[in-house]
This record gives C-alpha cells, structure tokens and sequence, in this order.
C-alpha cells in the first residue's frame, strides 16, 4: 500500500517553505526558498522538496497552505492562518511552550496558547518595520556586514549603544550617528537587538507571556537576540530546530489531521 | 432580496448621488454633519436636509496642507473632501467638538473650505448637574437661528414637533432593524446591514423610515436564519467595505453594535415629558457608555457584557480606527472587563482609507480558527 | 545671615518642598487631588486640599529619563503608543507609584478643566474609574468666536458652583469663600507677575534664555494661588529687571544673535541637548504661547470672570484670535522665526501649526521650521533631524538679516 503523505507550504512575504510528513507525523524534508509570494518562490520551495525526497506532488495525499501568500496560491487543498500553523508546528516540536514570538521578515506575531496547543489569544504587528526582521536588515546595512553575521558581531559588545527611536528612519539615522562619533560596530549591533527585543516586548506584554516561552521565524536563527530577548522578558526562549519551517510544518499536522477526520 | 432592501443599500452606497436626489425631491437645501451627534431635528424643522460627514474613501494629498499624517482618517477625508469640492452642494457643515481633532478642523475649515459655512455645535461633557441642561437648551436655541438664517424659514413650534415625531420614529424603526438582523443574519449580513443604516444619512428621513418599516415589515414574516458566528462590533464604524466582505466570507454576524454610525445614535431614549427641546437635551444627559460623553464610572464595559449576554454572541469585535484618542483611551478599560468576564475580544486596527485587507484577512480568519 | 535664593533656586526648593507636602497631607489624612495644568485651583486650595498635578510630575519623570518603564506598562495595558504620553506615563504612574524622578501620593480627588484639551477628559475619566474616587469635571467648551458666549460663561460658572458643592461633600465641611477670595487675589498677583516677568523678554537682548520659562512653568502650575509663588514669580521679574539695567543678556558667555518664538511643549527628555543646539548658534527664544496660558485674570470674587478666564484660552477660540495672537507677540517680541514643535503627544496643538506658520509668515514675514518630537516619549525624536531643521531656520534668518528684511 502507497505510504500517505502530507504537504504543508507557508508562502511568506520574503520566503517560501515547505515540509513533507509522513501518516505517523514524522518529519521527511523541508526546504526554504528566499523568494515569496508573488515570484517564483512557491513553485521552486515544492520542486526542490520533491527533488529531495525523490517524490512527485501526486505522492501527496493532503496539502495544506499558509502565511500571506496563500490565498492566492492555488495547488494546496486548504488554507490555514500562519498563527494557527506555527502554533501547530510548535506544539510538535517542542512540549509545554504556551507563548510563541514569531519574528519575520516583514511582521511579528506574539501567539499564546493553552495546554493543548490550541492558539487562546495572538497579536501581530505587521505595519511597522520597528521590531520586525526588516529593521535588522536595514541596520546590518548601514554597520555594513551581513545580515547572518549581526550575531557575532553582537556578541563582542562590551557596551551597548543605545538606540532610542521607535520609527525605523529615525533609529537609522541614530546608527549612522553613533558609527560616525566612533561607537564600535559591536556595540551598535548590540543596540541594534535591543531596541528590536523592545518593541517586540511591548507587544509581547499586551498579549500576556506564560511559559515555556518558543521563539520561530528567520529572526529565531540570531542567537544573540534571543539571547537579548529572553533577558528583556526575564524568561528562558527555547529555539526549534529549522524555527523557519514552523509554520509550514505545521501545515503539513493540519493536512494530516484533516485527513484522519475524512 | 426584499427588493426595497436593495434600494437602501444601493443608495448606502452611494452617497453623492443620494443626497443630490435627496434634494431634488424634497427641495430642501443640505446641511453637511460631522460626527457624533448634532441636534439633526432643529436641522429638519428648519426645512434643511441634515446629511451625514463621516468621511469615506479617497487619496489624501490636499489635507496634508493643514493635518500632520498621525490624525483620524475620517477627518483628513472629510478636510479633503471640503478642499476638493466634494461638499460644495452644502449649504453649511456642522462641526462638532468630541476630540481635540474634530477642533482642530472646525477652526481650521474656514481657511481651508472659505466657500462652505461651518456651524460650531459642541454639546457639554459636563452633564451631572443643572448647569449642563440649561446651556444645552440655549445652545439648541442658537443653533435654530443658525438654520433658520441658512434656510430662510421659520422653526414653528408644529414643525419642531413634526420633526421631532419623525426622528423618534426613525430611531424605533432603526432600533427594530437591528434585532430583525440579528434573527436574519443571512439575509442581513454584515455588509447589507451597515449600508442599510448608512443610507439613512443620505435620505430625507421621512422616505428613510418609510422604506425601513416596509424592509421591517418583510423581515418579520420570514423565517429565523443561521450564522456560524456571532459577534458584537464596537467602535466608530464598520468601515472600509472591504472590511465588512471579510466578516461575510468568515460566516460572522454583527448580532448587534456599538458602533458611533449606528445603534448610538438611535438607542437612547428621551424622557416623556417637557418640550421639544428639553425631550432632546434629556437624551443627551441620559446618553451612557459613550466614548464621546464624560461618564463618571464608565459603563461602556459592563454595557458590552450585557450586549453579549442578551444576543449570545461568540465575542467582541473590536473596530478600533487609528489614531481615534477617545477610544484608544477607552480600550484598555472595558478589554480588562471583557477579560474577567470571559469574553473574547478581536481587535482590529482599522483606517477609512485601507487598501490591503490582507492583515485584517489574517486576523478574522484566525479568530475564527480560535472560536 | 542667611543667604538670599535666587529665584531659580528658590523654585526647586519650592518644587522639592511641594512633592514632600503632597506626601505629608496624604500621611496626615487631609485629602489630595490630582489636577489638570489649568484647572480652577482656587477652589480646591480654598478648601484646603493638597493639589498635585500629573502633567508636571509626568514632565519631571520625562526630564530625569525614567519614562520608558511607565511608557512600557501602558503599553502592556492596552495604551496606544499614539495617545499622548503624559497620559500614558501617569496612567501607569497610577499602578506602579514610584519614580526615582519624584513621587505623588495616590489621590482623594481627580479633578479635571478640559480648557487646554480634550485628552485630559478621558485621561482623568482612567484615572477616577482606576483609583474609585470622585471626579470633579469643568467643562469648557470651544467654538469659533474671538471671545466666548455669554451662555458659556453661565455653564461654566454653574459647573463652579457645582463642584464647591461636590468638594463641601467630599471635605465634609463647608466652602470658606473668605480664604477663597484670599486664593482669588494671590493667584491674579501671581498671574501678573508671571505676565510682567515673561514680558520683559521683549528686551533686545532678552535678559532671561528662553528655555527658562520653561522651568518656571511647573511653579505657575502648582504655586499660582500660594503666596510663595507670588513671591517667586515678584522675585523673577525684579532678577530680570536687573539684569535689562546692567544690560546683560541671556547669556554671560556668548551674544544673543536671533530671537525665536518657540511652539508648543518642549522635549522634556532632551531638555538639554536641545537647548545646546539653539544656544550653540546664538538663538535664543523669547516667547511662546504659554505665558498668556496662565494669566487668568478676573477680578476678585468674580465668579463670572473667573469662568470666562478658564474657559477663554486660546484653544477654545478661533483661529483667527490665535493667528493675531502669534503674530502680535512676533512683533512685540522682535522674533526673528518660529520653530513648531510637532509633538506627537498633542494632537490640539499640532493639527493648528501647518495654517498658523503660514500666517506668520504671509503677515509678519517670519520664517519657521518645524521637527517632530514629543514631551515625554524618548523614541519619538531625532537629534539629527532637530539640528538639521533648526540650521535651516538660522540660514533663513540670516538671510532675511542680510537681505535687510529685519
């Protein structure tokens, strides 16, 4: 008999993913592709999968698509909210997480859960670039290194700039400041973190924290924000494996799910 | 489709083209009126045509001139609106005081719309003691010489009365509307009820409540109807449309409203007795859990549990347009007593001149996925 | 022999010795109200009450740097970070109470005058329903008139007399209209001083630097109907007199080069640096629309005057009357330019400042500049973008000094 697969894709702003399960739940691939809705994003993230695993899409018994990108996708059989996916995603990878920070490209979503994994309150921001990936991008580029090495370079910070301004123009225009009065680039990056990990309490404690605290998403991959980000919150934030695939992930448990019911 | 139903969302929608109609029939003049309240009785009875200013979609590039980027949405399109002529069919506008901002436009309009008369009406915050009644009774007197002077007719005592009887039936009718929606909430969806109401700020009120009691009528002798979810909307108004569509597709009813465009204005009772004028600045003083009255004990929380209680509503929505002080100020006081009531509470923020829904999208939906 | 205070020193020991007594009073059982900037304080200081006033506290927490905590705690209240943070600061003032800025105790009463916003209405309405306690409301109402109605004045006055009722209840004794005629005529002295004083600024070269009358502000708030700050506000006036004898001007050590009209609350987090930048390039301002704030004048054991005062501020009248206002204190001032603080606090203010810097321009020929800050909030401003507009301003200034236009 034909082994039962399910497909979970989350199409986001910046990025695409997609990982394949297996009829007990366990995880057989994943893939991130940086391209997002929109653009050839969706269709490589699902190539490359199959590739990888040697399938085709009619392997796939149930699909399920999230994130901005999904109600204009149209190969997957339901659409899911990516608060509802993470949330999913989360309570299969790690146990007792109640609150999970969500930090992406372009928004941020704080989403509390109860004991159950079921999503009880959420809040999102995704107006402002202050507190999203976006922000770290735009000052990465204004220090000059890449984004993926912010965190290093954080790392080595004896003592913090301090970054003061809400409005991401503004805060820029402090960077470039504090670079030309000589502050290090370490110290700066630091700064950088903080005030990221301050906007993102703010939401964090308007929508309530209970632990055990998760944090998903690109952002997830800078260890030294969620290192800043958990004292700022006074609590531990543990990371998934691939905090990226997520939502995607859990996806793929909602395809599954929906096709034990049928 | 109860075909008069058709007729009133159509003209909800289109308001321009309501009000010139409006006028043509009645032969009455336009009196432009801002939100919240304004005393649209003296209005009538003067033999005016009260029409509502709440706003409504357009780019937003003239009002720039007068209003920094962080103000209410509805008042920078209503400052566009009046500079690019929108308002030019109106005889004067009627401006009002409920927030720094609605004063700041009402000084500023003379300089930026010279060629559409404002009329200041700001009603008292202060309504616990006599003094308040007296200087609203006063200030009604005013504002009839303001309308008569406009309309050059007389507010006779039996026109008052005549237009007094007929807001109070247009408040009955709206009233009844909104619990017939609430048992068809299919037919009644969320869209067609908030163009349903909405026309009535076009419309010569008498044809309004005309054509209402007969959609009432119609409504009464079908059967009860369904909705997945239900939910009370609070807020300024259940604006853009594309906003409304979102609640449509997610299978959620408005089950009843708070909302500033709707059930507030035709909710409050007046006392029996007294004279016209005193009937209207009983409401006034009899208005509660107001975002733009100040109520000493704010009930507008313990209001909203009721409202939830008495409909059976899933949860509270929550319509919050940027930028609005008053009810940014009032969120975090009735949210805490949601909270300890058990209620869920979507929060939505919203601007008159949104384009993507997509964020909204997401945060309907997945309510939804919650309840 | 004792040595004689200047008065700026006298005003922080008076300052110091406010917040101690708020404390004393609550420790003593006298009841304490918390107040708006320009409510009628005579009433509530005739009755014996101890009067705090959260926009000044709010402003001292700014100043001293410790608003983010409280801006934070709103924030996680439910607070949006676009409803002005006075408001803010104090609302979680209210849950958190303590500050190393200073401290209030919590209050008996909350008593609001919505004569210099709308805000403060809601604001005040938070705060009765957070700390359950009466709330005593006078309303003034705007229109678009130079001077306010006649049925205002009697709304007004009648709200006056309503609330000495409301305070007779809650004190549990009755109104003493003698002390309150003596409250009546020390805060119409201490007005008059605050306007002599602020008016002497009109001297080429003005003998106080601008940003003065800022720190006097907190004193013309909380002292207006204590003879103390009669006193304070006699001796600032004599000091400034003083020094337009001996010819000095606000500064020993540099040349009073332009003259400005500020608009508007200051930065109080950034007090500092902001003042350095306007002194750095010899600008000092002169004026602003806060001295005739606070010159309430009625005549003693007036109440309808008293009325029309509070209720006659240049917010609940027309554009017109503030266009005149501005520009007479232009030209009795010798401004040289106008900077407009957008302050993302004060919806009122700003949403006037786009017409009113025109008319400036078009009928006194004064250029302006405008930046975007807050009073309190830390994160809403830019150093850079401050000194970038306020070069701009001095290059129209001199300019105009060149082309021979002042």
């Amino acid at each position: 008999m034909k082994e039962k697969l399910f497909m979970g894709i989350d199409i986001g702003s910046s990025s695409s993913k997609a990982v394949v399960i297996d009829e007990a739940g366990k995880l057989l691939g994943s893939t991130v592709v940086n391209m997002g809705t929109g653009t050839g994003g969706p269709k490589s993230v699902i190539d490359q999968l199959m590739e990888q695993l040697k399938i085709t899409v009619q392997d796939i018994t149930r699909s399920v698509v999230t994130g901005y990108g999904r109600m204009t996708y149209e190969g997957a059989d339901t659409q899911i909210t990516e608060i509802s996916c993470h949330a999913m995603g989360v309570f299969k990878s790690l146990s007792d997480v109640q609150t999970i920070i969500d930090i992406g490209g372009q928004d941020a979503k704080v989403i509390r859960l109860d004991r159950n994994g079921k999503v009880v309150d959420f809040g999102m921001n995704e107006k402002c670039a202050a507190g999203t990936g976006r922000f770290l991008e735009v000052m990465a580029r204004v220090v000059g290194c890449d984004i993926g090495d912010l965190s290093e370079l954080a790392k080595r910070s004896q003592s913090p700039a301090r970054i003061s301004s809400v409005c991401t123009v503004f805060a820029e225009s402090e960077v470039i400041s504090q670079l030309s009065s000589n502050t290090k680039i370490e110290d700066v990056a630091k700064g950088v973190h903080m005030s990221v990990a301050t906007r993102v309490v703010g939401m964090c404690n308007r929508v309530g924290v209970a632990e055990k605290v998760a944090m998903t998403g690109g952002v997830a991959l800078n260890d030294d924000f969620v290192n800043t980000l958990s004292e700022e919150l006074y609590v531990d934030i543990m990371v998934p494996n691939s905090p990226q695939t997520m939502g995607a992930l859990g996806a793929a448990h909602y395809a599954r799910n929906m096709a034990e019911k049928d | 489709m109860i075909a008069v139903l058709d007729e009133l969302v159509k003209k909800g929608k289109n308001p321009k083209a309501t009000v010139l109609e409006a006028m043509k029939d009645s032969g009455r003049k336009a009196v432009g009126c801002f939100p919240i309240y304004v005393p649209e009785e003296i209005i009538y009875a003067a033999g005016l045509l009260p029409v509502g200013v709440w706003g409504g979609k357009t780019d937003i590039k003239l009002a720039d001139k007068y209003l920094q980027s962080f103000c209410c949405s509805i008042m920078r399109a209503n400052m566009e609106f009046g500079m690019k002529g929108t308002y030019d069919m109106l005889s004067a506008v009627v401006i009002t005081a409920y927030c720094d901002t609605l004063r700041a436009v009402m000084v500023n309009w003379p300089y930026a719309v010279p060629n559409v008369k404002v009329v200041p009406f700001v009603y008292p915050q202060n309504r616990q003691g006599d003094s308040a009644f007296r200087y609203t009774l006063e200030i009604f007197d005013k504002f009839q010489s303001e309308m008569e002077s406009i309309s050059g007719k007389k507010v006779t005592a039996e026109r008052l009365e005549e237009a007094f009887d007929l807001y109070e039936q247009w408040r009955a009718l709206s009233q009844e509307f909104t619990t017939l929606a609430a048992t068809h909430p299919v037919t009644i969806n969320a869209k067609v009820r908030h163009y349903a109401l909405r026309a009535s700020y076009y419309m010569d009120k008498k044809t309004y409540t005309e054509k209402l009691m007969e959609v009432n009528q119609a409504l009464k002798s079908m059967p009860d109807e369904q909705v997945k979810f239900k939910v009370v909307v609070t807020g300024l108004l259940a604006e853009p449309e594309g906003f409304l569509d979102l609640f449509v597709a997610n299978n959620i009813s408005f089950v009843a409203d708070d909302l500033a465009q709707e059930s507030r204005q035709f909710r409050t009772p007046t006392r029996p007795e007294g004279t016209v004028y005193e009937k209207m600045a009983w409401r006034i003083m009899d208005l509660r859990g107001d975002t733009f009255f100040y109520e000493e004990n704010k009930s507008r929380g313990r209001m909203l549990i009721d409202m939830v209680k008495e409909s059976s509503a899933d949860a509270v929505v929550v319509c919050l347009y940027k930028f609005c002080d008053p009810e940014e100020f009032d969120y975090p006081v009735y949210k805490k007593e949601l909270e300890a009531a058990g209620i869920p509470i979507l929060y939505l923020e919203i601007e008159q001149q949104m384009d993507s829904m997509e964020q909204l999208r997401t945060r309907i939906q997945t309510f939804t996925e919650i309840l | 022999m004792t040595k004689i205070l200047s008065s700026k020193q006298r005003l922080n020991q008076l300052l110091a010795e406010h917040y101690q007594e708020a404390q004393d009073a609550k420790e003593a059982g006298r009841p304490v109200a918390w107040a708006t900037s320009i409510f009628p304080q005579e009433i509530l200081e005739a009755m014996g009450f101890a009067i705090v006033y959260p926009e000044n506290h709010a402003a001292a927490i700014g100043a001293r740097k410790d608003a983010p905590q409280f801006l934070k705690k709103a924030e996680s209240d439910g607070y949006s970070i676009d409803n002005c943070s006075y408001a803010r600061i104090n609302l979680a003032y209210a849950e958190l109470l303590h500050s190393d800025a200073a401290n209030i105790p919590v209050p008996d009463l909350i008593c609001c005058c919505s004569n210099i916003c709308l805000t403060t209405i809601k604001w005040y309405e938070n705060l009765a329903k957070h700390f359950n306690c009466p709330m005593i409301i006078i309303d003034t109402p705007s229109g678009m008139t130079d001077d306010i109605s006649e049925e205002r004045v009697r709304y007004i006055r009648g709200q006056l007399e309503e609330a000495i009722v409301q305070l007779e209840e809650i004190a549990g004794k009755k109104f003493d209209y003698d002390k309150f005629k003596d409250v009546m005529r020390i805060s119409n002295e201490t007005a008059t001083w605050w306007l002599k004083a602020t008016d002497l600024l009109k001297h080429k070269p003005s003998p106080a630097m601008g940003f003065d009358m800022f720190n006097y502000m907190a004193p013309i708030v909380c002292f207006r109907g204590i003879e103390s700050g009669r006193l304070l506000f006699k001796q600032w006036y004599e000091e400034l007199e003083k020094r337009i004898e001996n010819g000095q001007g606000p500064w020993d050590d540099k040349e009073e080069k332009f003259r400005v009209l500020w608009d508007g609350i200051p930065c109080w987090p950034y007090l500092s640096s902001t003042y350095k930048v306007l002194k750095k390039n010899g600008i000092n301002m002169v004026t602003s629309t806060y001295p005739e704030s606070w010159s309430l004048l009625y005549d003693v054991g007036d109440l309808d005057g008293m009325a029309r005062a509070y209720g006659s501020l240049l917010v609940q009248r027309s554009m017109d009357h503030g266009v005149r206002r501005l520009c007479r204190l232009a030209s009795e001032f010798n401004v040289d330019g106008a900077i407009f603080h957008s302050n993302r606090s004060c919806k009122g203010m700003d949403f006037k400042q786009f017409e009113i810097a025109r008319q400036l321009k078009l009928q006194y020929g004064v250029p302006s500049v405008f930046f975007d800050g807050d009073q309190t909030d830390p994160s809403a401003f830019s150093i850079a973008q401050y000194e970038t507009r306020v070069q701009a301003l001095l290059e129209m200034m001199a300019s105009n000094v060149e082309k021979g236009d002042r």
